[in-house]
């Protein structure tokens, strides 16, 4: 007998949580080795690598995946309800319009570049979205008279001196501290997903000023350390929603973010390799598709991502959650996490509102500067500083 | 410590005692023949300390024999005892091409291209600081050469001086490379259209062809046959300008051509038959005696590698550098 099939996948932590790893080895015929990495190094692998994977979670990297020609275009004709991804991109309305950033350099065109006209070719299927902004304790919120709006400047505000943490990755990192200086220099930046040479020096300038005069409490790496840093005494930081169901399943009160200047909005989605062949290709398209029948959507919708067609995804999930995580109505009965634990108790309003309204109110997307080399210099002599 | 080809440049008395070490030995310079310090530099167009130190270290050898009086003599022992005075210049020496030619550069033009490529392979993945020392060691030349490599290398803008006064490099990012770009499609179309007055009309022929043959060939093509086509167009073709100030210029603008090469050597080399087209539309150009039509077929060539070299930059940014030289260490 040949031996099994066994699908190599790499993606992020955060992003395949062990309920979803355990229902899609279930569900599926063939083995699957997850490898979770969360640094720079996963990207490195796969850009020079292909014949180590088959899938990739790639986020914010496409562009420099396909450069590098180490993934393959993906048939949508071989996709369960790949039409509809099509048909997403083909009307570019209402929820769509919202999440543009995925559809921008989404489909293979004839010149072999990326591009935004709908073709049968995509270079990645689109999987999950969401918003990301900062997490604070309502003892934070003395600081400011009642009603004040939330803001990214507040990262930064002299008030809650030593008292503040922030993400140790440049690429998300730099994103936020550039929100938080605008709001809090009164500055404007022509595009804070692609900053310039002056903007990274303003930026990491006034980061370093605020290190050195002990503005920041901790500055963490993953989901876990930013969950441990709030439970150290920071009571206003960078957030990564996965840490928000941690700390609450901890029974600390923590308060995701609406920020008047927007979110920074991500998205994760599945890249084949360009060396998948034969049963390994085969076996990456059926995983693909084990992700378009929605129940892998929803269990990460328990921790506050949002899945591409949200149709698919509703039928696996209460009436309740979807109510509070996607329609953004008080939770009707206490609400678990991926893990099955308790997480939302009656009553509770997700911050931001709804779907649409959440979506709608992105900033920024998270995104590789072109000035990416010069980003990194800067930002590891704020980490040393 | 291993050297890397880019730093093959030896040290100058190396060069030199090899040259005299294999023309004795093919009896272009016979026994008896007596070498004086000043002779011989005169003879190979170098300066006299390299020399001195070529000869004691073929002393040692047992080459030559020195002299009690002055200078030394080829051979040793009864054949080293009747030197006679000879005219190296009427002495046909076997001087290979490429060392004749850097034994006639400057000191620190010998190093210059090698610390200027070590320098180059590194900055698309990071900032690196340059140790004066380390380089004399490395070149073996003196701090006055490793100065002067560096302050050339700082006034053509690819070094820069830290607030404490170290030499630091890089990192290389998309500015520099617009830079670069700006200013090579301003230059190096019109170069190349003054450079077609002097065109090898059977080399550009071999240039064409060998586009052809890449053109219909399966599969992907080595780094190496991606390396002899871009120097075909844009280091051949523009050998024979006049103008050696804009050839200069030309040359410190091709930074696109080191990032393509590093994205193909560390990524991989990929479909390049966009690259190919175009190179195959300025020769068609160039053959037909078109030096309008080369010019504009040589910017729009430019303009497209300059975009694919961005997206390839961006990719190496996430990258440590793969081989850094002894002289460099990593700051950020």
């Amino acid at each position: 007998m040949a031996p099994r099939t066994k699908l190599r996948v790499i993606g992020r932590s955060e992003v395949l949580p062990k309920p979803v790893l355990e229902a899609a080895a279930r569900d599926l015929d063939f083995d699957i080795e997850f490898e979770l990495i969360d640094s720079v190094k996963g990207l490195q692998r796969v850009v020079t690598r292909p014949d180590t994977f088959d899938v990739y979670h790639q986020w914010h990297t496409v562009d420099l995946v396909w450069t590098a020609r180490a993934i393959q275009a993906i048939d949508l004709r071989r996709i369960h309800n790949g039409a509809q991804i099509k048909g997403k991109a083909l009307a570019r309305q209402g929820d769509v319009r919202a999440i543009g950033s995925v559809f921008d350099q989404l489909f293979r065109q004839p010149s072999g570049l990326l591009g935004a006209t709908p073709s049968d070719e995509v270079v990645m299927l689109p999987l999950l979205h969401g918003v990301d902004a900062f997490g604070y304790l309502p003892s934070a919120l003395k600081e400011w008279p009642e009603g004040t709006p939330n803001s990214w400047g507040w990262l930064l505000d002299p008030r809650l001196q030593g008292r503040v943490a922030i993400m140790s990755d440049p690429v998300l990192g730099m994103i936020e501290a550039a929100l938080a200086v605008e709001a809090a220099e009164g500055v404007s930046f022509a595009d804070v997903g692609n900053l310039s040479i002056e903007e990274i020096d303003l930026v990491v300038d006034i980061l370093l000023h605020k290190k050195k005069i002990g503005h920041f409490k901790t500055i963490w790496g993953n989901y876990q350390d930013a969950a441990r840093s709030m439970q150290r005494g920071a009571v206003l930081q960078s957030m990564f929603s996965p840490a928000i169901a941690v700390l609450r399943r901890q029974g600390i009160p923590v308060i995701c973010a609406v920020p008047q200047e927007g979110y920074r909005g991500w998205h994760v989605d599945l890249c084949i390799s360009s060396a998948a062949q034969g049963e390994q290709l085969d076996a990456a398209y059926a995983y693909l598709n084990w992700w378009m029948n929605g129940k892998g959507g929803a269990i990460v919708a328990r921790q506050g991502y949002y899945f591409v067609l949200p149709d698919l995804v509703r039928p696996h999930l209460s009436a309740a959650e979807w109510d509070y995580w996607y329609a953004g109505k008080p939770a009707e009965t206490t609400l678990t996490d991926p893990t099955g634990a308790a997480a939302i108790a009656p009553g509770e309003v997700r911050e931001g509102g709804s779907y649409f309204e959440r979506m709608s109110r992105v900033r920024v997307w998270n995104a590789f500067m072109d000035e990416h080399s010069y980003l990194v210099r800067r930002w590891r002599e704020f980490l040393e500083g | 410590m291993k050297k890397s080809e880019s730093g093959a440049a030896k040290p100058y008395y190396q060069i030199v005692r090899e040259v005299l070490a294999s023309n004795v030995a093919q009896g272009n310079l016979p026994a008896g023949t007596r070498l004086l310090t000043s002779a011989v530099a005169d003879r190979l167009g170098v300066s006299r300390p390299p020399v001195k130190r070529a000869l004691e270290l073929l002393a040692q050898d047992g080459v030559v024999t020195a002299l009690s009086s002055q200078g030394y003599v080829v051979g040793q022992g009864a054949l080293a005892q009747a030197p006679g005075r000879t005219n190296l210049h009427r002495l046909t020496l076997d001087l290979p091409e490429e060392l004749g030619s850097s034994l006639g550069q400057a000191s620190w033009e010998r190093i210059f291209e090698a610390v200027e490529a070590d320098v180059m392979n590194c900055i698309p993945f990071g900032t690196f600081q340059i140790s004066e020392a380390s380089i004399g060691d490395y070149f073996d030349v003196s701090r006055t050469v490793v100065r002067d490599v560096l302050s050339r290398m700082d006034a053509r803008g690819l070094i820069a001086k830290d607030r404490s006064s170290h030499w630091i490099a890089g990192p290389f990012g998309a500015r520099m490379l617009d830079e670069a770009h700006e200013v090579r499609r301003l230059i190096e179309p019109s170069a190349l259209a003054a450079a077609m007055a002097y065109l090898d009309q059977k080399a550009a022929l071999a240039a064409r062809a060998s586009l052809n043959a890449a053109l219909t060939q399966a599969g992907a093509m080595s780094q190496a046959s991606v390396d002899r086509i871009e120097a075909d167009l844009h280091i051949e073709c523009l050998r024979p300008l006049r103008n050696k100030r804009l050839a200069q210029a030309v040359r410190l603008s091709q930074i696109s051509l080191v990032i393509n090469r590093l994205f193909g050597t560390y990524i991989g080399v990929h479909d390049e038959t966009d690259m190919l087209r175009e190179h195959a539309l300025v020769l068609d150009h160039m053959l037909l005696g078109d030096s309008e039509g080369a010019l504009v077929a040589m910017r729009h060539h430019l303009d497209a590698d300059h975009a694919r070299a961005r997206a390839r930059l961006k990719v190496l940014s996430v990258f440590d550098a793969p081989e850094i030289s002894p002289y460099l260490t990593r700051v950020h």
